[in-house]
């Protein structure tokens, strides 16, 4: 049986430093861990050892239980086109120009191929524990719907709506005679693109029966899964935070929220008196910052319940395995408790 | 480096950097200098709005301020106002399925989104009502396809009025007229991008850079080492400590940028609206 952790959040927050700590600490503790990650810092991703720019998984050179994988959603979705369509199918899809439009642009597109990674992995029993950083957009909400939106998206939807109606046959997509919005839709943008929407859109339409049952499997996936929610105190971040939490299908689990930069909250009211004038400011001035912060977290427990983690601010992002491990340690005894 | 010399600023930055924060605090100052300024929500509009003190944005310009003007592109419109105004699609032809088919392939097709949201803040700019359009813009990731948007959409029309319309918007975006300014923070990530995108720009052209700008800067807190090691409250030493390291590391991640504005930590200001009027503030002197 394999654990899975998702680590959501809005961009900028520490979430993929989050994610690799939470993985260190997982490998430590003598599980078999692989953490698949979006986008790291330079310095981050060679510390996971992830130096080369594949999407395979790679085993960590100081530790080696922990292994790591990019989610690069073009390679996925080349993946996906071919576990899903018959070979000439997938072949045609993957050199559509559009295809790398789906899948780095549609927003679903980025978060299902991580989710159909995460399945892969899950499934394939190699590992103890999957750690999934999830892909930057709407605070990871995005991640638990994506699965649904791919389904409705490769079943044709947008077929439906370009044809305003029952999904056609190839030649009565095109036979813009009988429908005056076809011929207006070519005149702004050209016969040929019209044609190359709708051929790339009648051959995903092969992949549907794979990617309805991976859908499935990964959304069973997702029931199981431990939620780290990651956020600062910052207004944007936070808002997204709720949106995850308000928005979270009810079968998911409630996600452990992390507070990460945060500052003690002894700086609020300090009673020592500093007699350097510069270092009694400096004192004041982020006292002010920890008194927002803390009404912010005593407002988010008044209105939300489960199970909330401080992280403390540090000046430098860390990226080596130690500093990972020390960061995400509080994340990881939340995550100890909840099972 | 003036950020009013132009027509249209179009201000982009990473996620999370504050972008929404520098466009809204662009607009005030320059309102603030009896300019008048209509300041564009491009994506997302929650942001702007919260930063000039309103819950939302309205598709029609909206005053919101003195000489100051407020608009949320909602993609839906833009793209029937472009039909009608801008290719002169007549009316009467049955604009709502072309308008929902759009819709649907804006999703997936690259450039049909972009040029959409680009072609109404262009068309603002155009119409000469205002001294100042601020664009709060797509995120630096994605900046490029929508400064390409015009070019691409060009390449895909062989000819007629859609196709002039695309290159009168290239144009517009490459005059002097326009400019873009980049929000940062002094950190790992959001240089690397902002670098990246620069190295883009500068090899295409798209649109001028008018600035660089780091967020949330840290100065230097000015103390010795000694009175640090040697002051007795743990809180004000751990805050000094905390500082220094944030001043240290920004600064490091501040060399690679170029020549670049500064916008300061607000240490415990976080409403929106002040932050954003706080920012203007900086922005003028």
């Amino acid at each position: 049986m394999t654990d899975i952790v998702l680590v959501a959040g809005a961009g900028g927050v520490g979430k993929t430093t989050i994610s690799a700590g939470i993985g260190v600490c997982a490998a430590r503790s003598g599980k078999r861990t692989l953490v698949l990650t979006v986008d790291p810092a330079r310095r981050l991703a060679t510390a996971l050892g992830l130096d080369s720019l594949d999407n395979m998984a790679h085993p960590n050179p100081e530790l080696g239980l922990l292994w790591a994988a990019m989610l690069d959603a073009s390679a996925s979705w080349e993946a996906i086109a071919h576990r899903h369509a018959p070979p000439e199918v997938a072949d045609r899809l993957v050199t559509n120009p559009f295809f790398e439009a789906v899948a780095t642009r549609f927003p679903a597109g980025a978060s299902y191929a991580a989710g159909e990674e995460m399945a892969e992995e899950v499934e394939s029993g190699h590992w103890d524990m999957v750690v999934v950083d999830t892909p930057p957009s709407h605070g990871g909400i995005e991640f638990l719907n994506a699965p649904g939106q791919m389904k409705s998206f490769v079943g044709g939807r947008v077929l439906r709506i370009l044809t305003g109606g029952r999904i056609p046959g190839r030649n009565t997509l095109f036979d813009r005679a009988a429908k005056p919005a076809l011929r207006l839709l070519d005149t702004v943008l050209g016969g040929e693109l019209l044609e190359d929407i709708g051929d790339f859109l009648f051959d995903l339409r092969h992949t549907y029966d794979g990617i309805a049952r991976r859908s499935q499997s990964i959304i069973h996936h997702l029931e199981h899964a431990s939620m780290v929610l990651v956020t600062t105190t910052d207004a944007a971040p936070l808002a997204e935070a709720a949106k995850f939490v308000d928005q979270s299908p009810g079968n998911t689990r409630t996600p452990i929220v992390t507070f990460n930069r945060s500052l003690p909250e002894s700086w609020v009211a300090p009673r020592e008196t500093v007699i350097d004038p510069k270092l009694a400011f400096n004192l004041k001035r982020w006292g002010a910052e920890a008194e927002y912060q803390r009404d912010i977290r005593r407002e988010w427990r008044a209105t939300h319940s489960g199970p909330i983690v401080n992280l403390a601010w540090r000046a430098s992002t860390p990226n080596e395995l130690p500093a990972l491990e020390s960061l995400a340690r509080p994340v990881w005894a939340a995550l100890e408790m909840g099972r | 480096m003036d950020p009013f010399d132009a027509r249209l600023l179009i201000v982009t930055g990473k996620g999370g950097v504050g972008r929404s924060a520098a466009a809204a605090a662009f607009a005030l100052a320059a309102a603030r200098q009896s300019k008048r300024v209509l300041a564009v929500a491009m994506t997302d509009s929650s942001g702007l709005a919260a930063h000039l003190g309103r819950t939302s944005l309205t598709y029609k310009p909206k005053q919101i301020g003195p000489y100051l003007f407020g608009l949320a592109i909602d993609r839906a419109r833009a793209l029937d106002e472009y039909l009608k105004l801008q290719l002169g699609i007549g009316t009467r032809a049955p604009l709502l399925p072309i308008a929902r088919s759009l819709e649907a392939m804006a999703e997936t097709v690259p450039g049909i989104r972009d040029v959409i949201t680009i072609g109404k803040v262009l068309f603002e700019v155009q119409s000469e009502e205002w001294d100042l359009v601020v664009a709060d813009g797509p995120p630096t990731g994605q900046i490029m396809s929508y400064l390409r948007a015009p070019r691409t959409v060009a390449g895909l029309i062989p000819g007629g009025r859609a196709r002039r319309q695309a290159d009168t918007m290239a144009e517009t975006l490459a005059s002097a007229d326009s400019a873009l300014a980049m929000v940062t923070l002094a950190e790992e990530l959001p240089v690397t991008e902002t670098l990246e995108a620069l190295a883009e720009l500068q090899a295409e052209n798209p649109i001028r850079v008018s600035g660089i700008w780091a967020n949330r800067v840290i100065e230097p807190l000015g103390v010795s080492e000694t009175s640090l090691e040697e002051v007795a409250s743990l809180a004000a030493r751990n805050a000094g400590l905390l500082h220094r390291g944030l001043y240290e590391n920004q600064r490091r991640w501040r060399k690679h940028l170029p020549d670049h504005g500064r916008l300061p930590f607000l240490f415990g200001v976080h409403g929106p609206a002040r932050v954003a009027s706080l920012l203007a503030d900086e922005i003028v002197t």
